[in-house]
């Protein structure tokens, strides 16, 4: 049996232990819902206007897939790996022929599944319940599927490396909350770097969420070239994925 | 007849504790290995030793005349000892995932048959109860009819028809060649299973043997414990001394709380015993022989005294009790 084999395998039992999670799967699509409903219905934007939400509100769009690319792999498969520790499935894994790359592949693709399907309930919520000027052809849609996949999998490899160090599934949520808090803000998403000190700005570039960020928004709402954006990201998620399939525990 | 599996000095430590002080074993290809020891002796690392899922301090160990990482996986099978997978997945679920990471795995139904959960295949594992956790649990491990296989504490939780069963099936395995590496409490089960125990105490390898071997050799002789039946209203027999004097010329009595201790009495001898108490006219309420076993073993040899352990030890599956009357 090949390794696609196995990564189904694991991906099958993966995707089947989270639709039978019934609070976890009402709020991973509840989440998007409700934060289109309170930004971009209720709170609004006011163009022009300055301070926060002073951008029309196609151009907040990746800051609402942000949301759910950062939190979602990173909270998940670090409490996926913390909770595999505690019940001593990596020990058992270990005696297997998966090895911890295509453990984490298979984690890796349920999550790309999963935050796909909110990501199309954003796009399709924003464009219904707003105004917003987005450019979403077939090709754009099939660019930004593919930032989202790479920013998904480097999260699933920052939530593996959380997870595999922190004590408990509580010490992950803790952390991941405090990992992805500041990088919401501060990549270039909800605040425009013109709201930032300049000594500051180029502290936003050490940000991976930011070549998301950039690259989506210059796909669908200023336009520009989106390639390097694209090749930097593609780089951090293949270093964040390998690091963190490194830091799965084999032993105890 | 090669071994399958070699440790050679085996040192691991977690902070100041050593876990493992220099284990050295070896167990033969086909063969079943029990072991045994106390809550903390060592035994769920020295199974982590074996498997490669803990990182040794010094020591070698060789699985199939491999290192454990570099044996070919599917050749093992491990049933970790707090083993907790899935919850939301279905008893056969779990072990057709556990099947689908092998090349060549053995049906889920016919395992989950095999472990006696046929009519439980569709049930949820959270649904599961803790004997049928475990017995699908166990079913994980064999999915790849592994040549050696790892069981921590296989049968823990599950009742005693259901042990017996997955005894029987632990003993198919070994007849068809399997290597077993097992631990357990239940001494019972290391007697029947293994044809090899080690006792494991504070890190060490205190003894190996056949079960027979290690009885001969370290579980002292049989005893009959004479009960009396109303220890407070007979406060001399309650100490013995009536009973102790009337089994003096002879016997090797010795009064402990629960009861007379009569020690190296064969069946046969147990009518002697009987007149010299009658003779003296001491009243007794029960009589119970047990000859020696791989408890007594267990106890010896992890410095737990017989004495303390008399009034726990009625009723094990080798006694017998064999008469009773305030007479």
């Amino acid at each position: 049996m090949s390794g696609p084999a196995r990564i189904r395998s694991e991906a099958v039992a993966a995707w089947h232990a989270f639709v039978r999670r019934r609070t976890a799967v009402f709020f991973t699509f509840f989440f998007p819902v409700i934060l289109i409903l309170i930004f971009a219905v209720l709170v609004g934007t006011n163009p022009g206007g300055g301070g926060l939400f002073a951008e029309p509100p196609g151009y907040y769009l990746p800051g609402y897939l942000a949301v759910v690319v950062l939190f979602t792999p990173l909270s998940r498969v670090g409490s996926t790996v913390a909770r595999h520790r505690e019940g001593n499935r990596f020990e058992k894994l270990a005696t297997t022929p998966l090895s911890r790359a295509e453990w984490l592949l298979a984690h890796t693709l349920v999550n790309v599944l999963i935050i796909g399907i909110a990501a199309l309930l954003i796009l399709g919520l924003l464009t219904l319940a707003t105004d917003a000027a987005l450019a979403l052809g077939p090709a754009n849609l099939a660019v930004v599927a593919a930032f989202t996949a790479l920013a998904v999998a480097l999260f699933c490899g920052l939530g593996a490396i959380l997870g595999s160090t922190a004590d408990s599934q509580d010490g992950v949520i803790a952390a991941s909350n405090g990992i992805a808090l500041p990088l919401l803000f501060l990549s270039e998403t909800f605040v425009t770097p013109a709201l930032l000190p300049a000594w500051f700005r180029p502290a936003m570039n050490v940000s991976p969420l930011t070549y998301f960020a950039r690259g989506v928004r210059q796909l669908t709402f200023s336009g520009g070239p989106v390639a390097g954006e694209l090749a930097v990201l593609a780089a951090l998620a293949v270093a964040f994925f390998a690091a963190g399939a490194y830091a799965i525990p084999e032993t105890d | 007849m090669t071994d399958a599996i070699v440790a050679e000095e085996v040192r691991r430590t977690y902070g100041d504790t050593a876990a493992l002080a220099g284990v050295s074993l070896s167990v033969a290809d086909g063969e079943v290995f029990a072991l045994i020891g106390p809550n903390g002796a060592g035994k769920t690392t020295l199974v982590r030793a074996l498997t490669g899922t803990t990182d040794l301090d010094s020591g070698t160990v060789s699985v199939l005349g491999e290192r454990p990482h570099e044996v070919e996986r599917s050749r093992l099978g491990l049933l970790p000892q707090s083993f907790d997978p899935p919850e939301r997945l279905t008893a056969r679920e779990l072990v057709a995932y556990y099947a689908g990471l092998y090349d060549d795995a053995r049906d889920p139904d016919a395992v989950l048959a095999e472990v006696g959960l046929d009519a439980a295949d569709d049930t949820r594992y959270e649904n599961l109860s803790g004997g049928q956790r475990r017995r699908t649990c166990v079913g994980t491990a064999l999915v790849n009819d592994p040549d050696v296989l790892f069981l921590d504490e296989p049968t823990t939780g599950i009742d005693p028809a259901g042990r017996r069963a997955l005894w029987g099936l632990i003993e198919d395995l070994a007849a068809g060649g399997t290597t077993v590496f097992l631990t357990t409490h239940y001494m019972a089960e290391a007697e029947r299973l293994a044809d090899r125990v080690g006792l494991l105490g504070g890190g060490e390898l205190v003894a190996v043997g056949s079960p027979a071997e290690l009885v001969a050799d370290h579980a002292g002789r049989s005893r009959l414990v004479v009960e009396f039946a109303a220890p407070d209203e007979s406060a001399d027999t309650l100490d013995g001394s009536d009973a102790a004097a009337a089994l003096a010329d002879g016997f090797d009595a010795e009064p402990t709380d629960a009861g007379l201790v009569v020690r190296g009495v064969d069946p046969e001898g147990i009518g002697a015993v009987v007149a010299a108490l009658d003779d003296r006219g001491v009243a007794y309420d029960a009589l119970t022989w047990k000859e020696p076993d791989l408890e007594d073993v267990f106890l010896r040899l992890t410095d737990r005294t017989v004495g303390d352990d008399d009034a726990d030890r009625v009723g094990g599956p080798t006694d017998a009790v064999l008469a009773g009357g305030d007479r």
